[in-house]
C-alpha cells in the first residue's frame, strides 16, 4: 500500500496534445507528450525556442490561450485529471515562478498586498496570519528587511530581490508542485546563482517538487535530477540529467548539447530551425535537419524506446548515432 | 599588436541635473577606466548588471560625452567632441544594438532599412547600394531575397544577421557587439558566434564584446576586462583569467556561473552590487569581498598588472 503511493508520481503528464486554431491551420503545439514528476523529485524541460515548453506549463497550469484544444491525453496531479477543470481544483497546490521579475508584479500596488490577495483566496488562515507566514517566507528566501519589505513597491525592489519575491508568492499557499518558466534569464550569474541555491534549498526542506523550463543546460545540470528534451512539441528524450547529458542518445540532443561553448569543438549549430508549429513534416520531426536519417524516418512517428531502467528516447537509430 | 582602440582615466556622468534653481549631481557610471583594444582581437567586457558595461560603449562611440579622461582610435586623440562631430571622427567605430529588433524599423523592410544607412554614409549610386546589399547579406549567411522581409517575418538569429549586415554595410574597423547572443538559443547562438568569427577574419574587424554569458566570452574572446560599479577590477588574456582568476569579484563571478558538469560553485557573492548614489569608500567591492582587510574599506587600489586588489601579489 505505502509503497504503491509512494511511486506514484505527484504530476504526470499522459499523452498530451494541445492544438491552437490559427490563420495558417491548426497548429499542433504539443503531440503525445508523456512525463511524470515525482514526489520530492525536479524535472527539468529543454529544447530550442518553439519547442512548446511554456505551452506545456500552460496547460499543466490551466492558462492555455484563447483557441487552444486539447484533443487528446491527460494532466494527472496528485491522482486527479486537472484538465478537466482547467486546473480549478489544483489552484494553491501548484505554485507558478514566471520568466520574467520585472512584468510579473503590478507596479502600483504594494508587492505585499498583491501576494497576500492571491493567499486570501487560495490559503485558509486569516489576514494577519497570512501576513505572519508571508513575513516569514521573505525571510526564507533571504530578502533584506522582511518585516519591512510588506510596505513596499514592487520598483523599490532590485531584479534579483523581485525574483525572490515571486518565489515567496510561488510558495505562499504551500504548493506541493512548483512550476517554473525560465526564472533566472533575466539575472547576473551571480544573482542566478543566490536564487537558484534559496531555490533548492527550499524544495528540500518543504519536500516540494519541482518542475523547471530552461534553456541554459548549466542550470539544468545544477537543478534537476530529472530531464526531458522537447523538440517541436515532442519528448526526444528523457533520463535523469546527469545520464542524459553526460552522453546524449537522440541526434537532437546530442546536437544541442554539442553546441554548448563549453562543449562545442566546433561552434556550428543545428543546420535549419524548429519547424512552425503549422507545418510539422510527417515521420520524426527532427528527420530534415537530422545526420542520422534513415528512409523510414520521414514517413513513421519515432516511439519512445526505453533505455535501461530509467531512460527513453524517439529514435529507433540512436545506438547507431551515439557510435557516430 | 598596435593599438585600436583605447581610454585612459575616462569618466562618464549620467543624470546630473543642472538647472538654475535644481542641481542634481550625477552618477558616475565609468569612473576612472583605462582600456586599450588592439586591432584584430576581440576584448570581452563582463561584470554585473549597471556595472557601467553600455555606458562604456556609448562613450567609446561618442553617443555620450565624457566628463574626463582621453579616448584614443588609431592613435589620434578623438575625447571631447559633442555627439555630432564624434560620430563623424569615430565612424569607424559602429554598435550592434542589445536588442537587434531595436534597431530595425518595423513598417521598412529590412533591405530599405539598409539602403538607407548606405545612403547616410554617402553611397549614392541605388545600384551600387544593391549589389553591397545583396552581398552582405550573402555574407551573414542570408538569401538576397530577406531583402524584402519585414523585420517581424525574421526569428531572432536572422534579426541579429540583418543587424550584423547593417553595420557591416558600412565598413567599420571595430564592432562594438553589445550582448550578441542574449535571448538566443543554444543553437543559433552557436551559428551567430561562429558568423562572428568568419566575418572577423573577412573583414579585418576588432570587436568589443559585451556579454553576461561567461561561457561565451571565454569561447570567443582574445582578452577580457571585467567591470565592478564603473571601474575595471582586472584584465588580462581570456585564457589565463578564466584559469587563474586573480580578483576577489572575479573569482566569484567565474564560481558562480552554472556548469554543465552541474558541480557546486564555489562560495557565492552575498547581496546586490551596491547603488551608484552610495558608491563604497576604498575598495568598491570590499562589502561583499570575503577576503577584505581593514584598508580594504579606506584605500581604493589601482589597477596594476591588470588587477585592482590590495591583495593580489
Ligand atoms: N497562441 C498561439 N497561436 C499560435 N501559435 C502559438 C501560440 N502560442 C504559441 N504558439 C507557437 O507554439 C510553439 C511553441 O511555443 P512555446 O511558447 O510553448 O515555446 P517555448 O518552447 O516556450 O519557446 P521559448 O524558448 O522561445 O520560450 C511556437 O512555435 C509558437 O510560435
Ligand atoms: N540617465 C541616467 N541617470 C542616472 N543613472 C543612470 C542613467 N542611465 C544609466 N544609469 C545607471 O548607470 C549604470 C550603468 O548602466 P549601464 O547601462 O552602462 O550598465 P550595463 O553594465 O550595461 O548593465 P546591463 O548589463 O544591465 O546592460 C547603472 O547603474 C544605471 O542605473
Ligand atoms: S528517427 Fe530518424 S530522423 Fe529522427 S532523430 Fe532518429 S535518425 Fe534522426
Ligand atoms: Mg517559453
Ligand atoms: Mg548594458
Amino acid at each position: 500500500m505505502m509503497g504503491a503511493t509512494l511511486a506514484r508520481p505527484l504530476l504526470s503528464v499522459e499523452n498530451l496534445a494541445v492544438h491552437i486554431r490559427t490563420d495558417a491551420g491548426p497548429a499542433r503545439i504539443l503531440d503525445d507528450v508523456t512525463l511524470a514528476v515525482p514526489k520530492g523529485g525536479s524535472l527539468g524541460v529543454v529544447g530550442e525556442s518553439g519547442c512548446g515548453k511554456s505551452t506545456l506549463l500552460r496547460a499543466i497550469l490551466g492558462i492555455l490561450p484563447g483557441g487552444a484544444t486539447v484533443p487528446k491525453g491527460a494532466v494527472l496531479f496528485e491522482g486527479r485529471d486537472i484538465l478537466a477543470d482547467r486546473g480549478a481544483s489544483a489552484r494553491g497546490r501548484i505554485g507558478f515562478i514566471p520568466q520574467d521579475p520585472y512584468l510579473s508584479l503590478n507596479p502600483v500596488f504594494r508587492a505585499g498586498d498583491q501576494i497576500l490577495e492571491v493567499m486570501r483566496r487560495h490559503a485558509p488562515g486569516s489576514r494577519r496570519d497570512h501576513k505572519e507566514k508571508l513575513v516569514e517566507l521573505f525571510r526564507a528566501v533571504q530578502l533584506p528587511d522582511p518585516g519591512g519589505a510588506l510596505a513596499k513597491y514592487p520598483h523599490q525592489f532590485s531584479g534579483g530581490q523581485r525574483q525572490r519575491l515571486l518565489i515567496a508568492a510561488a510558495l505562499s499557499c504551500e504548493p506541493s508542485l512548483v512550476v517554473a518558466d525560465e526564472p533566472t534569464t533575466a539575472l547576473d550569474v551571480t544573482t542566478q546563482r543566490e536564487i537558484l541555491a534559496v531555490l533548492r534549498q527550499l524544495i528540500a526542506e518543504r519536500g516540494l517538487s519541482l518542475l523547471f523550463v530552461t534553456h541554459d543546460f548549466g542550470v539544468l545540470a545544477t537543478v534537476c535530477d530529472q530531464v526531458a528534451v522537447l523538440y517541436s512539441g515532442r519528448v526526444a528524450e528523457t533520463g535523469p540529467t546527469r545520464a542524459v547529458l553526460d552522453a546524449p542518445l537522440h541526434p537532437y540532443a546530442r546536437m544541442l548539447l554539442a553546441c554548448h561553448p563549453d562543449r562545442a569543438t566546433d561552434l556550428l549549430g543545428i543546420p535549419g530551425t524548429v519547424p512552425a508549429a503549422t507545418a510539422q513534416p510527417p515521420g520524426c520531426r527532427f528527420h530534415p535537419r537530422c545526420p542520422q536519417i534513415h528512409s523510414g524516418c520521414p514517413i513513421e512517428v519515432p516511439p519512445m524506446l526505453p533505455v535501461g531502467e530509467a531512460r527513453a528516447v524517439a529514435c529507433p537509430w540512436h545506438g547507431e548515432a551515439a557510435r557516430g | 599588436m598596435a593599438e585600436l582602440v583605447g581610454a585612459s582615466g575616462l569618466v562618464v556622468e549620467l543624470g546630473a541635473r543642472r538647472g538654475l534653481f535644481r542641481r542634481r549631481p550625477g552618477v558616475r557610471a565609468v569612473d576612472g577606466v583605462d582600456l586599450s583594444v588592439a586591432a584584430g582581437e576581440t576584448f570581452g567586457v563582463v561584470g554585473e548588471s549597471g556595472c557601467g558595461k553600455t555606458t562604456l560603449a556609448r562613450t567609446l562611440l561618442g553617443l555620450q560625452r565624457e566628463a574626463a579622461g582621453e579616448i584614443r582610435l588609431e592613435g589620434r586623440q578623438v575625447g571631447g567632441e559633442g555627439p555630432a562631430a564624434a560620430r563623424r571622427t569615430r565612424a569607424a567605430v559602429q554598435y550592434v544594438h542589445q536588442d537587434p529588433g531595436a534597431a530595425l524599423d518595423p513598417w521598412w523592410q529590412v533591405g530599405a532599412t539598409l539602403a538607407e544607412g548606405l545612403r547616410i554614409h554617402g553611397v549614392a549610386d541605388a545600384a551600387e547600394r544593391e549589389a553591397r546589399i545583396a552581398e552582405m547579406l550573402k555574407a551573414v549567411g542570408l538569401d538576397p531575397a530577406f531583402a524584402a522581409r519585414y523585420p517581424h517575418e525574421l526569428s531572432g538569429g536572422q534579426q541579429r544577421r540583418i543587424g550584423l549586415a547593417r553595420i557591416l554595410l558600412l565598413r567599420p574597423k571595430l564592432v562594438i557587439l553589445d550582448e550578441p547572443t542574449a535571448g538566443l538559443d543554444l543553437s543559433v547562438q552557436a551559428a551567430v558566434l561562429r558568423l562572428l568569427q568568419e566575418l572577423r577574419e573577412r573583414f579585418g574587424l576588432t570587436y568589443l564584446f559585451i556579454s553576461h554569458d561567461l561561457s561565451v566570452v571565454r569561447r570567443v574572446c582574445d582578452r577580457v576586462a571585467v567591470m565592478y560599479l564603473g571601474r575595471v577590477v582586472e584584465e588580462g588574456a581570456a585564457a589565463r583569467l578564466f584559469a587563474a582568476p586573480r580578483h576577489p569579484y572575479t573569482r566569484a563571478l567565474l564560481a558562480a556561473a552554472p556548469r554543465l558538469d552541474g558541480a557546486a560553485a564555489g562560495p557565492g557573492l552575498p547581496g546586490d552590487p551596491p547603488s551608484l548614489r552610495a558608491v563604497p569608500t576604498g575598495c568598491r567591492f570590499h562589502p561583499r569581498c570575503g577576503a577584505a582587510e581593514s584598508r580594504c574599506a579606506t584605500e581604493a587600489p589601482v589597477l596594476k598588472d591588470g588587477v585592482a586588489c590590495h591583495l593580489a601579489a
